[in-house]
C-alpha cells in the first residue's frame, strides 16, 4: 500500500509518499507560498533530480493537485497512476481532549477539528483546509488524521491540569496538552527496540530539542508529563520562545511598557529564548560557535538553556521515582555534541556516564553516548514523525477494510 | 473574485497605515503618489512604523522585510490594473478625489471594487463620475490602522449589494476587522461623534474651565479613553479635524458643527499635531509625546 502523508500549514504543505511494504520513502517535497501569483513546488523524488516549479496556486485544493501531478507525472513522478495512492496521512497539532490516538476521517472527526480551532488558531484551520483539499483531489481515498497532542493524552490529572479556577477548565478547556507527541511516541519505541526490553519496563525521559523543545516522562511505556502545556510555549527555553515565566511577568510588562495583547504575545513566542539572551540568533549551532568564540552572552544563551533541560530531567526522574533511559531527539537534540553534553554531565549522581567519543560521533542510526557501565543509558534516536503518520494511516485503512 | 492585490492610492498618514496594515495580513499591495518623493516619503513612514513594532516585539526583523517586499510603489495609475481592490485615500477633497475615481474606473475591470477612505465626503459624488458606480463603496479606517480593528463600510445611494457583501467578507475575513454598515452621511458615524467631543473639549477650554492637560486626564482615566480629545485631535491632525467640521457644518447647517475658533486659529499658525511636532501638545519625530 502506498500511502502519502501531508503536514498542510495555512500557506505551505510538506508531503512525503510512502510504500509500506517496505516503509521506504518514494519521494518528497514541499508547496510554498500558497495563495500567492508565485507559489514553490519543490519535489524530490528519491532516485531522481529535484524539480522546481513556480505557478500561481491560491488554495489548498490546487496546492494538492500540483503534488498529485508531480506524483503521477511521466518524467519526475513517483507513481503511475494517482489510484495508487491508497491513503492519505494528516499532521493536526491539536487533539484537544477528544483523540487520544490516530482516527480515520468522519463526518464527526472533522467537525470536532472545527471545534478545536480556538485552541490552535495557527495550526488546526490549515490542517482541515489540508483535509478538504485531499478530499476534493482524491474523493474515494481514506484519510487519517495524527494528532501532536494525543500521545500525552495519558496523562493524570495532577499532570495535566493547572492549579486556577477550575472553571476555567470546564468553561474553556483550560488544561496542558503537550506536543511533540508523535515524536516522544515515536522516539521511545524506536528505544525501546534498541534496548531489546519492553518499552512499559522503562523509566524513560524523552527530549524532543529542535526549533521547539519539550521533554516528556514516559512511565509505563505511556506519557506521564511533559512540559509544553495548553500551547507549546511553556517548559524549556528554546530558539524564540521563553519557556516557563512568571505568569505575573505578563500583566506587568504590558503596563510598564504599554503593550498589546498580540505585542506581548510576539514578544515571548519570537523575541524570548536564545535569540533574546545571546542577541545573536535562535540556532543552536551559531549560538554555541560564538560561545567557543569568546562571546559572553553566547556563552549565558547556552548555559541557560543546557539548564533548564537539566532542571526537567531532574524533575522527571523524581516524578517517576527514577530514570532508566534518556533520549535525546529532533535537530538540535540529534545533532548538538556540545549541548548533549553540558546536560549530561551536570546530572551524574542520577547513574549517567557520558561517554565523550561515543557523544561525539555523527551518525545517523540510534545510538548509546553512555559508557557500558553507566546505569542510566542516554541514547540518540532519530525522530521520524512522517514515518509514524504514514504508519498510523496504513494500520487504520488496513483495519477499515478487513472488518 | 478572490482579492490579493490591493491598490492604495495616496500614502499620507492614512495611506501609509493601510498600505502597512494590508501588507501585514499578506497581501501584496501597490502605492501610488503623485512624485517620486512623496512616494519615497510614504514608504519611508512605513519603514518607520514597522521598526516601531519591532521595538515593541510585534515583529521580528525578517517579518518587516516580508512585509516591505508585499509593497510595490509606483506613480503610474497603470498598474493598478492588476488590482482586485482599489482603496483611495488623498487628502479630502471633492474634486481631487474625483478626478482619482474618473482615472482608475477607466483602468480598472468593472468587477474590481473601488473603495474611498473618506469621512466626510459623499460617495454617491464620488460615484457619480464612473461608469460602474455600483462597484464603489467606502471604507473608513481609523487611526492608527494596524490597531484599531473597526471598518465603517459605506454604502452610496447606488452601491451594489454584491460590493457590499464583497467589501464585508474582506474586511472581516481577510483582514480580520470589524466591519459596521453605513448609509452615506456626512462624518457617517464615527467622525460625526468623535468631532462633536473634540469641538465641544475645545469650547471648555475657550471657557477657562480646565487646562487641555486636565481635560484629556478626565476624559481618558474618567472614561477610558486611549487618548483624551486633544491628544487625539492631535494625533488625527487638526487640519482634518477642522476639514471634517468645516464639512459638517455645511451638509447639515447646525451650529454645533461650527470649528472652535481656537482650532482655526492654530491650524493657520501651522500647529497641526503629532505630524508638524506641535498641536495642543508637543511631539517627537517619531510622534511620541515629549
Amino acid at each position: 500500500m502506498k500511502v502519502l502523508v501531508i503536514n498542510a500549514g495555512s500557506s505551505s504543505l510538506k508531503y512525503q509518499l510512502y510504500d509500506m511494504r517496505d516503509e521506504s520513502v518514494l519521494a518528497s517535497g514541499r508547496v510554498e507560498r500558497i495563495g500567492m501569483d508565485s507559489s514553490i513546488v519543490t519535489h524530490e523524488p528519491v532516485d531522481k533530480p529535484e524539480v522546481r516549479n513556480v505557478s500561481e496556486i491560491l488554495d489548498h485544493v490546487t496546492a494538492v493537485k500540483r503534488v498529485v501531478d508531480m506524483l503521477t507525472h511521466p518524467e519526475y513522478g513517483a507513481i503511475s497512476h494517482l489510484n495508487e495512492i491508497e491513503a492519505v496521512g494528516h499532521r493536526v497539532v491539536h487533539g484537544g481532549e477528544v483523540f487520544s490516538s490516530s482516527v480515520l476521517v468522519t463526518q464527526e472527526v472533522k467537525l470536532e477539528i472545527r471545534r478545536l480551532f480556538d485552541l490552535a488558531p495557527l495550526h488546526n484551520p490549515a490542517h482541515m483546509m489540508g483535509i478538504s483539499a485531499v478530499e476534493s483531489n482524491l474523493p474515494d481515498v481514506p484519510q487519517a488524521v495524527v494528532f501532536d497532542t494525543a500521545f500525552h493524552q495519558t496523562m493524570p490529572n495532577t499532570s495535566y491540569l493547572y492549579p486556577i479556577p477550575t472553571v476555567l477548565y470546564r468553561r474553556h478547556k483550560i488544561r496542558r496538552y503537550g506536543f511533540h507527541g508523535t515524536s516522544h511516541s515515536y522516539v521511545s519505541a524506536q528505544a525501546a527496540e534498541y534496548l531489546k526490553k519492553p518499552l512499559e519496563s522503562i523509566k524513560m525521559i524523552t527530549c524532543h530539542i529542535g526549533n521547539g523543545a519539550s521533554c516528556a516522562a514516559i512511565l509505563n511505556g505511556k506519557s506521564f508529563d511533559t512540559s509544553m502545556g495548553m500551547t507549546p510555549l511553556e517548559g524549556l527555553m528554546m530558539g524564540t520562545r521563553s519557556g516557563d515565566i512568571d505568569p505575573a511577568i505578563v500583566p506587568f510588562v504590558m503596563n510598564k511598557e504599554e503593550l498589546t495583547l498580540n505585542e506581548v504575545n510576539s514578544m515571548l513566542n519570537k523575541h524570548s529564548g536564545m535569540l533574546a539572551i545571546s542577541g545573536i540568533s535562535s540556532d543552536m549551532r551559531e549560538v554555541t560557535e560564538a560561545m567557543l568564540d569568546g562571546d559572553k552572552n553566547a556563552k549565558l544563551a547556552f548555559d541557560m538553556y543546557a539548564y533548564r533541560v537539566k532542571k526537567y530531567i531532574g524533575a522527571y526522574a523524581a516524578a517517576m521515582n527514577g530514570v532508566d533511559t534518556i533520549v535525546f531527539t529532533a535537530g538540535v537534540g540529534e545533532n548538538s555534541v556540545a549541548l548533549r553534553k553540558a546536560i549530561c554531565e551536570g546530572i551524574s549522581f542520577l547513574g549517567i556516564d557520558l561517554d565523550e567519543e561515543r557523544n561525539a560521533e555523527r551518525r545517523k542510526d540510534a545510538r548509546e553516548i553512555t559508557t557500558d557501565s553507566s546505569r542510566v543509558k542516554v541514547l540518540v534516536v532519530p525522530t521520524n514523525e512522517e514515518l509514524l503518520i504514514a504508519r498510523d494511516t496504513y494500520n487504520l485503512v488496513k483495519q477499515a477494510k478487513t472488518v | 473574485m478572490h482579492i490579493k492585490t490591493v491598490g492604495v492610492v495616496g500614502v499620507g498618514t492614512m495611506g501609509q497605515g493601510i498600505a502597512e496594515m494590508l501588507a501585514s495580513k499578506g497581501l501584496d499591495v501597490i502605492i501610488i503618489e503623485r512624485s517620486d518623493e512623496r512616494l519615497a516619503y510614504g514608504k519611508q513612514m512605513i519603514e518607520v512604523s514597522l521598526d516601531k513594532q519591532i521595538e515593541k516585539w510585534a515583529l521580528t526583523k525578517s517579518e518587516k522585510k516580508l512585509i516591505m517586499n508585499r509593497i510595490e510603489p509606483t506613480t503610474s495609475y497603470e498598474k493598478l490594473a492588476g488590482c482586485e481592490l482599489v482603496i483611495e485615500t488623498i487628502t479630502e477633497d471633492l474634486e481631487l478625489k474625483k478626478a482619482v475615481f474618473e482615472e482608475i474606473d477607466n483602468i480598472c475591470g468593472p468587477e474590481v471594487i473601488l473603495a474611498s477612505n473618506t469621512s466626510t465626503l459623499s460617495l454617491t459624488e464620488l460615484a457619480s463620475v464612473t461608469k460602474h458606480p455600483e462597484r464603489v463603496i467606502g471604507m473608513h479606517f481609523i487611526y492608527p490602522v494596524f490597531k484599531i480593528d473597526l471598518v465603517e463600510i459605506v454604502r452610496g445611494l447606488k452601491t451594489s449589494e454584491e460590493t457590499f457583501v464583497r467589501t464585508k467578507h474582506f474586511v472581516e475575513e481577510i483582514i480580520n476587522k470589524k466591519g459596521v454598515m453605513v448609509f452615506e452621511s456626512p462624518g457617517f458615524v464615527t467622525t460625526r461623534l468623535i468631532c462633536l467631543f473634540i469641538n465641544e473639549a475645545l469650547h471648555v477650554l475657550e471657557e477657562g474651565v480646565a487646562s487641555a492637560e486636565d481635560i484629556d486626564n478626565a476624559m481618558r482615566i474618567g472614561y477610558s479613553f486611549q487618548h483624551g480629545p486633544f491628544e487625539m485631535c492631535d494625533r488625527f491632525g487638526l487640519d482634518s479635524v477642522l476639514a471634517a467640521l468645516d464639512r459638517m457644518f455645511r451638509e447639515y447647517g447646525e451650529l454645533k458643527y461650527r470649528p472652535s475658533i481656537v482650532l482655526k486659529k492654530m491650524v493657520r499658525a501651522g500647529h497641526l499635531g503629532a505630524k508638524s511636532g506641535v498641536g495642543f501638545f508637543k511631539y517627537d519625530k517619531d510622534g511620541d509625546r515629549i
